[in-house]
């Protein structure tokens, strides 16, 4: 395809916004490799064809639309503002199939004014509209409905029970209390349908000495408190003794907002669990609460477990991690390059790679005695020596030559990738694991389900949020029975 | 010889031989002086995206910025220099404890008291092809630790956490 | 839709309110008491389980694939872990600082543990050994296999389809049986790299956007622990369970290729689609937030523990997390730390969330917090009626009251090691009715051979033992 050259000369922002459309400056830059090429020039090399082969037939991303959808029937609501541990939930069982309806107040999720920077010019404009909103809104919204009501109000608190005991599921992420005081709480509404399975979720608790709490102005507490909470800030980050305190050496938050994510995915197992239970056993639904604090704690390896043995503090360890050696990423010419490989076999052939370029890796490392056992390797003096000198040859060359070289000893490497360089990986593109959805706010790249690749039920993506209250028509009506008349009066009185 | 310092100073006659490793986050963009953990050597380095700019240049009667955190002689056998070797190398703050083992740690109790079995080596105790029952029966297998564990709750050193 | 009442009768269920006594006490509770209650931590042993009589075949190492299967373990489904011989799973042999073991790690290994990094990752299993190459050994595999309801697997490509194990094969077998097949990534160009939890906060862009920007000195860092081998683990669970529930309906099963490189993908918020849009590579931002200001931690100048003996509390209990970005509570966090001019440039959320004006507001609070201890500033901003939260150590996390009353830190008494301080299952979620519980944290290599060898597949003792001496099992 011809490309029209043109000068263009930039002194802000502004003159570069017009450009930055995906018509301009399409995705993908190049095309990914076809399956042809992949199955001849990769899969063969190992005679995995006819197995991979087979794979693909199966399970292949292009294939899902054609088939079942496991959560087929299930209805959702989910209602809760700023945090994105209730719309990833959500998000999850709307992408398997269930109805899930985004309950918003009239005024709109908050969340919807978030943009990074304060930046207007990255909000999209709803296309019939032209309403804007945040990418982060949009992009945690997949396959939800979007309708709004005041639960603040009586009248809104009422249909809000019409909508539950219609419901087989809730997921609520107020503050602590906040449902219950308005009436609408599980202890409300597991009379009205027995059935229902109710999810709270936050970040530390709707109860206990160190539940949610609220600002005297009312300001939500938003990720990153639960990760203070846990630990997990504490022991991530670069050690003082590898950077200067307070220029990089500090415990350090992740860069997302993480244990909304590992909260809400619990948040999803959760109420799969119930259900089963529910379906198989006892007919009854059940109150599930899970907190960012806790969930991502659950995930947190031992480190727990380690304290209840000898009062160790989990330190942080920059890059490299404390059990495994190799296992880390350092510095290389063009960036960082993360190598794994703890096992005899694997640690020796990592020094065979290295050794080729620098022989001196060989040597030091080795003939060392004190690297010849696979666990004494991860003492910190045996991690310091081991990445001194892996880094010694990365510097030499960039993080492509690295894959490379390792990729032939089939060892575990991989470069740290910015942005652009996930969504142009040859194999991301390939699966993808990132592609193209036509919005209602127009082109949205966005990345794929996990679950997308199954034989029979796989979960998509088949479009992404919604402006304000889009869906009040057909949900309403749908659930409750309301027609344009009464929503008419209820908009009038400010309920949704 | 770059991100490692192999120090060939004279000392007494022959070459100091110490390879000083210069840990690459710390050392990636550095400029100042190190010294040898061996010898005591200062040297002035200026490291630019981890390749040495300028230096090793030996700077005599200066007091180093920093040392390395871990230095080893390969040939006497690999000895070496660990990390918080005082005047040799440089502390290491940030761990989990105020010292490391490096090696595993023999406990017999948690933290309030009660027993874990992280000591070895355990008692035999297993069943056919390699089966164990669900229980740990420590009175028998270990009754010199289920003794010391009744010792605790006498002088109440265990607690409810 | 409310029924249309008869307007002449009045049923106590029209009613608004409680229905009878109990409930009449259940409504009055404070809401507190009553969640206290009804997840009523301790107690989850006395009620029933979600997945009883779900039967899964766990064939995993590492973490990403043995998480997906315990979560279904804590869930009350019967999980059969299967090890290489004598050996295990590759995670026994690793231990933070090579310092943490439990002892022993098979019965003919009593000087060798197993490392604490095996934690969490395969709880409430039952332990079998298993050589697959063994051809003998593919019939009792597929007896196991027709007695179960599905099967995680983290093999290379294609390894099991060698020893027909593979879904193509296993479906004819047992029509029902759900097959994940867990992947670093899956079919495509990289289908034979190999992958771990740093690999893949590295490759899918997290560590891309995690860590200090570049001009505060810092690095791209990785999320500690293993987090996203764990995230993605859970992602496999919950595949499984929607598979289930479509079991219930079709009688079916499925397979499930799940990579672990592109969840972290997933998790990145408006990354992607920022990209995507207007090509913006989203960079490091540190401590900070780029959606939300004030929101971030700071470094204060004291820590609360200056004497005591552990660095991480000496050096380390320093930072706090702030956060004052509607206008009241930025006003407010102004006028404490005596900036009102901080408020006067930049009222609305848009000003102080650009760079320039976060540099500025982070700088003033830590100059504000420079001659004062971590909880001094917490108390500070507390008190004056804005969040803020000390960045808490695991000592701290183990004394605090709060997860001790909601059981989300509670000592085991694990049936073969001891006391174990546990973190984990109770802690991702409580539920009212059917509720997760943690039974023992791992056994030995092989525990369980004879339970499921005799006990299970009928296969005499003297089979068993013979096998365990040609160390097939």
């Amino acid at each position: 395809m011809a490309q029209e050259k043109r000068d263009v000369e930039i002194n802000s922002i502004q003159d570069s916004l017009d450009m930055l459309t995906p018509e301009i400056r399409p995705w993908p830059v190049t095309p990914p490799p076809s399956a042809e090429e992949v199955s001849t020039q990769v899969y063969t090399k190992r005679k995995a064809e006819d197995f991979l082969g087979w794979v693909e037939d199966n399970v292949k991303f292009e294939k899902s639309f054609g088939k079942a959808e496991a959560l087929a029937g299930l209805k959702v609501l989910d209602i809760g503002l700023w945090r994105l541990g209730h719309k990833f939930a959500a998000s999850m069982l709307a992408e398997a199939g269930a109805e899930v309806v985004c309950i918003e107040p009239p005024g709109g999720d908050p969340l919807r004014q978030l943009t990074p920077f304060g930046r207007e010019e990255y909000m999209l404009a709803d296309q019939e509209t032209g309403e804007k909103c945040g990418i982060e809104f949009i992009a945690e919204m997949v396959n939800q409905y979007a309708i709004t009501l005041d639960v603040d109000t009586e009248e809104g608190q009422q249909v809000f029970r019409e909508l539950a005991a219609n419901a087989d599921v809730v997921i609520e992420a107020l503050p602590p209390g906040y449902a219950d005081e308005r009436g609408i709480g599980y202890r409300h509404l597991k009379d009205l349908n027995p059935g229902l399975i109710y999810a709270w979720t936050g970040i530390r608790g709707q109860w206990g000495p160190d539940k949610d709490r609220l600002s005297k102005h009312g300001q939500w507490e938003i990720e990153p408190f639960a990760c203070a909470s846990n630990a997990w800030i504490h022991s991530t980050g670069y050690p003082q003794d590898q950077l200067p305190r307070g220029k990089g050496g500090d415990p350090t938050r992740a860069g997302v907002w993480i244990a909304d994510y590992v909260a809400g995915e619990q948040v999803a197992v959760n109420i799969m669990a119930a259900l089963y239970w529910r379906e198989e056993f006892s007919g009854e639904g059940q109150f599930i609460e899970v907190t960012g604090a806790e969930a991502l704690m659950d995930i947190t390896d031992f480190d727990m477990t380690w304290y209840g043995f000898n009062k160790s503090i989990k330190a942080r360890t920059g890059a490299w991690d404390p059990n495994l050696n190799q296992y880390e990423w350092n510095p290389c010419k063009d960036g960082y390059m993360m190598i794994g490989g703890q096992s005899d076999r694997l640690w020796y052939r990592i020094g065979m790679c290295i050794e080729r370029d620098y022989p001196q890796f060989g040597r030091l490392i080795h003939e060392d005695p004190y690297l010849k056992e696979m666990g004494a390797r991860n003492a910190l003096h045996a991690l310091i020596k081991t990445y001194t000198l892996t880094t010694r040859w990365l510097r030499d060359i960039n993080r492509v030559q690295a894959e490379e070289a390792l990729l032939e000893y089939e060892i575990a490497a991989g470069p740290v990738l910015f942005v652009d360089e996930v969504c142009e990986f040859p194999h991301f593109k390939y699966r993808p694991w990132i592609y193209n959805c036509e919005s209602d706010y127009g082109t949205f790249l966005y990345p794929t389900s996990p679950n997308a690749y199954q034989f029979d039920t796989p979960h998509r993506l088949k479009w992404v949020g919604r402006r304000l209250g889009k869906d009040n028509g057909e949900i309403y009506s749908k659930w409750v029975g309301y027609g344009p008349t009464r929503l008419a009066e209820l908009k009038t009185e400010g309920v949704i | 010889m770059c991100d490692v310092i192999w120090c060939k100073k004279e000392v007494d006659g022959s070459p100091c031989e110490t390879v000083n490793y210069l840990d690459p986050f710390c050392f990636w963009n550095w400029e100042g002086t190190i010294n040898c953990a061996e010898c005591r050597t200062v040297y002035y380095i200026h490291m630019i995206q981890g390749h040495m700019y300028k230096g090793p240049e030996e700077r005599p009667g200066e007091e180093p910025d920093t040392s390395p955190l871990y230095a080893d002689k390969p040939l006497e056998g690999y000895r070496n220099y660990m990390f918080a070797t005082e005047g040799r190398t440089r502390p290491f703050e940030c761990m989990p404890r105020s010292f490391l083992l490096g090696e595993a740690d023999m406990v017999k109790f948690s933290i309030r008291g009660k027993p874990v079995r992280g000591w070895r080596p355990q008692p035999e105790s297993a069943g056919i092809a390699g089966s164990f029952p669900y229980h740990w029966d420590i009175q028998n297998l270990s009754p010199d630790v289920w003794e010391e564990y009744q010792e605790k709750i006498r002088k109440g050193e265990v607690s409810d956490w | 839709m409310s029924k249309k009442k008869d307007p002449r009768v009045t049923r106590i269920e029209d009613l608004a309110g409680p229905k009878s006594p109990g409930e009449l006490e259940e409504m009055k509770m404070p809401y507190e008491e009553y969640c206290r209650q009804a997840f009523d931590p301790g107690n989850e042993a006395k009620k029933p389980e979600s997945l009883k009589g779900i039967r899964w075949l766990s064939c995993t190492m590492y973490i990403f694939t043995p998480h997906s299967a315990a979560n279904l373990a804590e869930l009350g489904a019967e999980v059969i872990k299967i090890e290489i011989p004598r050996m295990g799973d590759a995670m026994r042999h690793t231990s933070p600082f090579n310092e943490a073991y439990l002892y022993p790690l098979h019965e003919s290994r009593p000087m060798t543990g197993t490392g604490l990094g095996f934690t969490n990752a395969n709880i409430n299993e039952l332990y079998l050994t298993m050589d697959y190459h063994i051809p003998e050994m593919v019939d009792v595999f597929y007896g196991l296999v027709k007695m179960s309801d599905g099967l995680t697997e983290l093999y290379r490509p294609g390894t099991l389809d060698k020893w027909k194990m593979s879904y193509k094969y296993l479906q004819e077998i047992n029509p029902r049986f759900i097959y994940v097949w867990g992947g670093g990534f899956g079919y495509g160009p990289k289908v034979f790299g190999g992958s771990y939890d740093i690999l893949g906060q590295a490759h899918a862009g997290l560590a891309s956007i995690t860590g200090m920007h570049e001009y505060m000195g810092g690095h791209a860092t990785k999320c500690t622990n293993w987090v996203i081998d764990w995230a993605s683990g859970t992602i496999i669970t919950y595949g499984v369970l929607a598979a289930i529930h479509w079991r219930r309906k079709t009688g079916l099963g499925t397979m499930l290729e799940v990579s672990q490189v592109q969840t972290p993908t997933r998790f990145m918020g408006y990354s992607v689609p920022l990209y995507g849009r207007f090509g913006i590579v989203r960079q490091r931002w540190g401590n900070w937030d780029t959606q939300l200001c004030a929101h971030g931690i700071i470094l204060c100048g004291k820590s609360d523990y200056p004497d005591a003996d552990n660095p991480q509390e000496k050096f380390d209990a320093r930072y706090v997390m702030v956060s004052a970005f509607n206008d009241p509570d930025f006003q407010e966090l102004c006028s404490v730390i005596g900036r009102k001019d901080l408020w006067d440039n930049y009222p609305r959320h848009k000003q102080r969330l650009e760079a320039e004006a976060q540099i500025e507001v982070y700088d003033a609070l830590e100059q504000w917090a420079a001659d004062k201890t971590r909880t001094e500033v917490s108390d500070a901003l507390n008190n004056a009626g804005i969040l803020a939260y000390n960045v808490k150590n695991h000592r701290e996390v183990y004394e605090s009251e709060h997860l001790r009353q909601r059981g989300t830190i509670r000592w085991l008494d694990d049936p073969l090691f001891g006391d174990l301080l546990t973190h984990c299952t109770y802690s991702t979620g409580l539920m009212s009715k059917s509720p997760r519980r943690l039974k023992w944290q791992w056994r030995p290599v092989g525990a369980d051979n004879v339970k499921i060898y005799r006990d299970m597949l009928g296969i005499p003792v003297s089979q068993v033992e013979d096998w365990y001496e040609k160390a097939w099992i």
